[in-house]
């Protein structure tokens, strides 16, 4: 529903990734003319998983404020609330694959057998993105004047990941600690499949499948425990 | 007539936590955030309702008329004392009626349908009767943003109705539909009845709620004051 219904739907959904994230792309990759192999690649291979995280946050964040009206007049499992916002952004996070592609095309890098590995790539984004929707709706919720700044503690997360440059590029010590972070895997796989060929080291996925978990198994129970709480939430 | 539906209710109660501001607060929350006063909604509430009942809730605004039905709905969670109801339950319980705006009536109807617990194969078949019980026409392509008050009120209930229902909980918004759909909705209370079930309905329209109920709940500041014969206790609310 959020591209509207009729002929251009799809022109729409199709141009909504480059409208969010083909700025940054262009300003950094050609208008910066940063130095490095495929630089417009590599920061696409960031860009991407993380658009599907960020519009996950900025979803769930209203996402049971957002349905109030089911919320007040039906029980029903209130843990789908946050999968739903997930899964809304998930439609946009496909289209948002096409910018790769078009980095791949205008750097010349060809794809390899590697590329097999996307649907694990995406999948594991996926699975992040649906974890972290958990804490963040409860957050949005409990204490709705904070979603500002989740937002930007969402965009921090990015520069505290190798977002903007590839993480061989940073420093042994510094990138030890950035591997903490589970976007740092993420967008390493990305780079591995799509901008060096080859595939994904083990940590890079494992990492981000360790934290969704995690959090899933922290934040689905407690979620459960206060559903029956959010109507009185949202009046 | 099958026993399948009851609702015992003991000591039932459910308390509103605030914080300093006077934003409610979840009770998880208010146990690790300093906050303002927590006044009780509804207190020491005894209700038992059998087979074939039609239950009146009346009362002011403010009463715990449509607490009391959110909880009964499994909508809210109660706080202290008991509460077993038993059968599959439908509810219309706010003007939203559960609709989301985007979403044309037949998109909301078999949307709603999964979330009641339908498989989307049941809930695709189920909105053919849906769209001819709600009487809405063509609006039913349309997305619902565009609907009148009423309008939600016919395809909130039609959805509801269409479950196998054995407990039909409506608080007030079948007061916004017009005569005609006012029929239909006493016809399906009296099926519910008919069969074994219950409705429990809220509202300050007597009349309407005559139509469905037998029986009257006067509640007052979140207690029930009086219980029993519809006509009895409307007459004692209204002359108090």
């Amino acid at each position: 529903m959020r591209y509207g219904r009729g002929r251009l739907t799809m022109v729409k959904w199709l141009l909504d990734p480059y409208a969010a994230a083909g700025v940054y792309l262009l300003l950094v990759a050609f208008v910066l003319d940063r130095p490095g192999d495929s630089a417009g690649l590599s920061l696409a291979c960031a860009i991407v998983p993380f658009q599907l995280i960020l519009m996950t946050v900025l979803n769930s964040l209203s996402s049971v404020q957002s349905r109030r009206s089911i919320v007040v007049n039906l029980r029903f499992e209130r843990a789908l609330i946050p999968f739903s916002s997930a899964v809304a952004e998930a439609v946009g996070f496909v289209a948002t694959l096409t910018l790769i592609v078009v980095m791949m095309i205008a750097y010349g890098v060809e794809p390899t057998a590697a590329v097999l590995w996307l649907p694990v790539l995406v999948a594991t984004t996926f699975l992040v993105a649906v974890a972290t929707a958990y804490p963040v709706a409860l957050i949005g919720l409990w204490f709705p004047d904070t979603r500002p700044i989740m937002v930007s503690l969402t965009r921090a997360a990015f520069f505290l990941a190798p977002g903007v440059v590839a993480l061989e590029q940073i420093s042994d010590e510094t990138s030890d600690w950035l591997r903490a972070n589970p976007l740092t895997g993420l967008f390493e796989a990305f780079r591995s499949v799509f901008l060096y060929g080859h595939s994904p080291a083990a940590w890079q996925l494992l990492l981000p499948c360790a934290y969704a978990l995690v959090t899933l198994a922290l934040f689905v129970p407690l979620f459960r425990r206060e559903g029956p709480q959010f109507a009185k939430l949202v009046e | 007539m099958p026993l399948n539906a009851s609702i015992d209710v003991r000591g039932l109660g459910i308390q509103f936590h605030f914080d300093r501001q006077r934003r409610v607060l979840s009770p998880t929350l208010a146990r690790i955030r300093r906050g303002g006063p927590a006044p009780w909604a509804l207190r020491g509430i005894d209700l038992s309702v059998g087979p074939g009942e039609g239950v009146a809730l009346v009362g002011r605004t403010g009463s715990g008329k449509t607490t009391l039905l959110r909880l009964l709905g499994g909508i809210l969670a109660h706080d202290e004392g008991s509460l077993e109801v038993r059968g599959r339950v439908g509810t219309l319980l706010s003007p939203q009626a559960g609709l989301l705006g985007l979403l044309t009536g037949r998109e909301n109807a078999e949307l709603l349908g999964v979330l009641v617990g339908m498989t989307p194969r049941q809930a695709r078949a189920a909105v053919e009767p849906i769209r001819q019980v709600s009487g809405l026409g063509e609006s039913f392509e349309l997305p619902v943003s565009s609907y009148s008050e009423g309008m939600r009120a016919r395809l909130g209930f039609a959805v509801a109705a269409q479950q196998d229902l054995d407990l039909l909980l409506l608080d007030e918004v079948h007061e916004a539909m017009d005569h005609e759909f006012r029929a239909v909705v006493a016809e399906r209370a009296e099926a519910v009845r008919a069969g074994g079930g219950i409705v429990v309905a809220a509202g300050h329209d007597h009349a309407v709620l005559a139509t469905m109920c037998d029986r009257a709940v006067w509640m007052d500041s979140g207690g029930v004051s009086h219980d029993g014969d519809f006509h009895a206790v409307v007459d004692m609310y209204v002359s108090s």
